[in-house]
């Protein structure tokens, strides 16, 4: 361990290590707060607008309780965006010489959908008391269409780079570039829906972990049950779309990236009639795998729709074209779509025990498995990512280009790693700091506002 | 004209915006570290800034995105070479940015959180004009010569030549957040303190006009082919800058606040516009133009017709925000 911490603090790990360290540690920071950030506008509109039809004064107060949140949460998320926009160029230079000219359309839209957003997270933060009731709300609009049309604009980007389209290289020279045909490459419907739900549902369970908390602390008033009823409801109809649409993300990479499918799916030899794995690590190293319960012929069924269709093993591929991070890629994988089942079944038990026009149960179990369900879901959404990650290695564009040959030239990158990783550790303990300085406990709500029921 | 130059164009409208807008977002910062014992003027700077600041960073990475659509090869060599500096820079808008949004909920509260939080919102507001502004000129430097490409070695961004451009960056920040300030603090009636961002706006234009003169005789003495290029191409852009900068501080000697504001844009549009020109078409060294680093033909179709239409949808929206906060709320609570 000490070994290790001194060869990165001495920048002795290898050049590209370094740069995929940097790179991999902005994303994953940044992937937290633009989930966030595609998610907590939908919600202050659903309680702002709850609050215009009810004129309850609680609904108001969230809103504006997860409006100051937001506030500091878009703060860092625009922050670590530019540091993002920042080491394509700084990081990966031959890769952005080579496909800027390619993907340069999501790119420029995404800024556009920023710049929207942007201007009307001002006037909404800033018009609380400027603007009319109604006309503030609407304000908020733009803001949620445009930050789920960035992470679309992004995201048809990442589809790009794991189902290369809309170009050709003649002599080494890129040729014949057709954007709309890259942008909307095979794979980019269902990547962005899977991020985009993926997004809400994590805020949905984020939210209702919170205010799951402060049950559990005794604060058991209308303040915390609209929130947590407002977040559940939305994740009832979230989660089962979203199992749904991971399916069919799955048949795109079984179509598109054979060699992908067979690392997230633990297939080491082909097979026909292809068992899904339920389980199974490959550790590096040996051949067999662990831990593995093996459901005959659903994989087959599930990837191709015919039950002995064959199913790609990893060892039909050179060993240099696999993903070197294979294990890695399952155990992500096998977190994500665990986790994913995991929130569909908690919102079914919370909506099949929830009484009719009544609260829905507020037990100490439910309250811990809503707490535990909010973090498990943005881990799922950061497994998710890593799985479109490390399932593509060694490439960066599928089967096109190597990641190794993106690399910058410039030295430095351990010194540059280290400072990254001190920044978002500073960043972090900072965000914590201010999000709960303005969050903590119910707000000065008159009495007769909150009915209490503890 | 061709379609790389016109790219190249909206690539410059792009970069002054953000020169100008952003530009006063972070001379809101240095003038905030000034002002360590004055709340009041901590609280104008905040409430100018506050609602607007993150819509006018926006066209930093809408630069970055044309950039690198347009120009891939140009941006991978800038990215290569720049990796220092403009790693330095973007760690200080983070941090100034994170620190401003947290600090903002109390500019007026002395805790020592909001101390801390001040400091380093002033210190993150000097450093990135200090590092962009050394880059650019640094940039200019080696395009300007004969060395062919440029390599992370030969870039002179810690250069005296980079250090003063540098420095001129910061003082123009700093003057066009004292410009704003006082023009929105006059209009606010609130004739006190708008005198005194007046004063720091005399003080600001005087060092913004130094700097300018001294970065000239600099480029002649230290960087000649530079020195050819801006007393040739450039030239216009340098005279109207200069004149600008004096019309500002004329116009802020009588108190003519819009006319020091308006005056204050236009040397700051003046500056990056005399840079850009400087360079053209180079992007960075000798071989790497807007030509010879071009995408191909139908990804450049696509970028101006996206430019084209972001600007489009963005600029009525940026109206609508800038004319919501041009005056100070009677009552300002979030």
């Amino acid at each position: 361990m000490m070994t290790a911490l001194s060869s990165v603090a001495f920048g002795a790990v290898s050049h590209l290590t370094a740069g995929r360290g940097q790179m991999g540690t902005s994303l994953s920071f940044h992937l937290f707060f633009a989930v966030l950030g595609v998610g907590l506008p939908l919600m202050m509109l659903i309680a702002e607008g709850m609050h215009l039809r009810t004129g309850d004064p609680v609904w108001r107060a969230l809103a504006r309780r997860w409006s100051k949140v937001f506030a500091i949460l878009f703060a860092v998320g625009a922050a670590s965006g530019t540091i993002i926009s920042f080491e394509l160029g700084l990081l990966w230079p031959r890769f952005m010489a080579f496909a800027g000219g390619i993907i340069g359309l999501p790119f420029s839209l995404e800024g556009a959908a920023f710049f929207i957003e942007a201007v009307f997270v001002g006037i909404y933060l800033y018009g609380w008391d400027r603007l009319p009731a109604r006309l503030h709300w609407l304000s908020g609009f733009p803001i949620a269409l445009a930050s789920a049309a960035s992470a679309f604009f992004i995201v048809t980007a990442n589809a790009w780079m794991n189902v290369p389209r809309g170009f050709q290289i003649v002599h080494g020279q890129v040729r014949h570039v057709n954007v709309l045909a890259a942008m909307f490459n095979p794979a980019w419907a269902t990547e962005t829906t899977h991020m985009v739900l993926g997004a809400y549902l994590a805020t949905t369970f984020g939210v209702a972990a919170v205010y799951a908390v402060g049950m559990l602390r005794g604060r058991r008033d209308s303040y915390h049950r609209k929130a947590i009823t407002v977040s559940l409801s939305l994740a009832a109809i979230i989660a089962p779309l979203q199992l749904g649409v991971g399916d069919l993300l799955g048949r795109t990479v079984a179509q598109h990236q054979p060699a992908t499918l067979a690392a997230i799916e633990g297939v080491t030899h082909t097979e026909s009639g292809a068992g899904l794995n339920l389980g199974g690590i490959q550790l590096p190293g040996h051949a067999t795998t662990v831990l593995n319960v093996k459901v005959p012929n659903l994989l087959s069924l599930l990837a191709y729709d015919r039950p002995n269709a064959p199913v790609r093993g990893l060892d039909t591929f050179p060993k240099a074209d696999r993903t070197p991070l294979a294990w890695a890629t399952r155990l992500a994988f096998i977190g994500m779509v665990g986790i994913g089942t995991g929130l569909v079944l908690l919102s079914l038990w919370y909506w099949l025990r929830r009484r009719r026009n009544g609260p829905g149960p507020e037990d100490r179990l439910t309250l811990i498995a809503l707490a535990g369900a909010g973090p498990l879901a943005f881990l799922a959404n950061e497994l998710g990512w890593l799985v479109s990650e490390f399932g593509r290695q060694p490439w960066v564009v599928y089967g096109v280009f190597r990641t190794s040959s993106a690399i910058t030239t410039a030295p430095g990158l351990g010194a540059t790693f280290t400072g990254f990783t001190l920044l978002y550790i500073g960043l972090s303990a900072v965000t914590v700091w201010g999000v709960r300085r303005v969050s903590t406990g119910t707000p000065g709500l008159p009495a007769s506002a909150i009915v209490s029921v503890a | 004209m061709s379609l790389p130059a016109l790219i190249a164009i909206g690539l410059g409208f792009a970069l002054t915006a953000y020169a100008v807008l952003a530009g006063a977002d972070f001379g809101a910062g240095i003038l905030d570290l000034t002002s360590s014992h004055s709340p009041e003027q901590r609280t104008a700077l905040a409430r100018t800034i506050g609602p607007l600041w993150e819509a006018n960073h926006v066209w930093l990475i809408f630069s970055i995105t044309i950039l690198f659509s347009a120009f891939p090869t140009g941006f991978a060599a800038l990215g290569t070479v720049l990796l220092a500096p403009f790693t330095l820079a973007v760690m200080a808008i983070v941090v100034r940015g994170v620190a401003f949004s947290l600090r903002t909920e109390t500019p007026e509260r002395q805790t020592r959180s909001a101390k801390l939080l001040g400091r380093a919102f002033g210190a993150g507001s000097v450093a990135a004009p200090l590092l962009f502004g050394a880059s650019a000129a640094a940039v200019a430097q080696v395009s300007s010569s004969t060395h062919g490409p440029a390599t992370v070695s030969s870039l002179p961004w810690t250069g005296l030549f980079a250090g003063i451009v540098g420095l001129l960056a910061v003082a123009l920040c700093a003057h066009l957040a004292a410009t704003f300030v006082t023009s929105r603090l006059d209009r606010a009636s609130q004739p006190t303190l708008a005198d005194r961002f007046r004063r720091r706006g005399l003080q600001t234009g005087a060092a913004l006009l130094a700097l300018s003169l001294l970065a000239l005789l600099t480029a002649a003495w230290k960087a000649p082919a530079l020195w050819h290029r801006l007393s040739t191409a450039a030239l216009p852009l340098l005279v109207i800058g200069l004149l600008a900068t004096v019309l500002s501080l004329y116009a802020l000697a009588r108190r003519h606040y819009q006319l020091a504001r308006g005056a204050t844009m236009l040397a700051a549009g003046a500056i990056v516009w005399g840079w850009l020109i400087a360079q053209s078409p180079r992007l960075i060294g000798t071989q790497l133009t807007i030509h010879t680093a071009a995408a191909t033909h139908a990804a450049l179709t696509a970028i101006a017709i996206a430019v084209a239409a972001v600007l489009i949808a963005v600029l009525p929206a940026f109206y609508l925000l800038y004319v919501l906060f041009a005056h100070p709320a009677p009552e300002m609570t979030r």
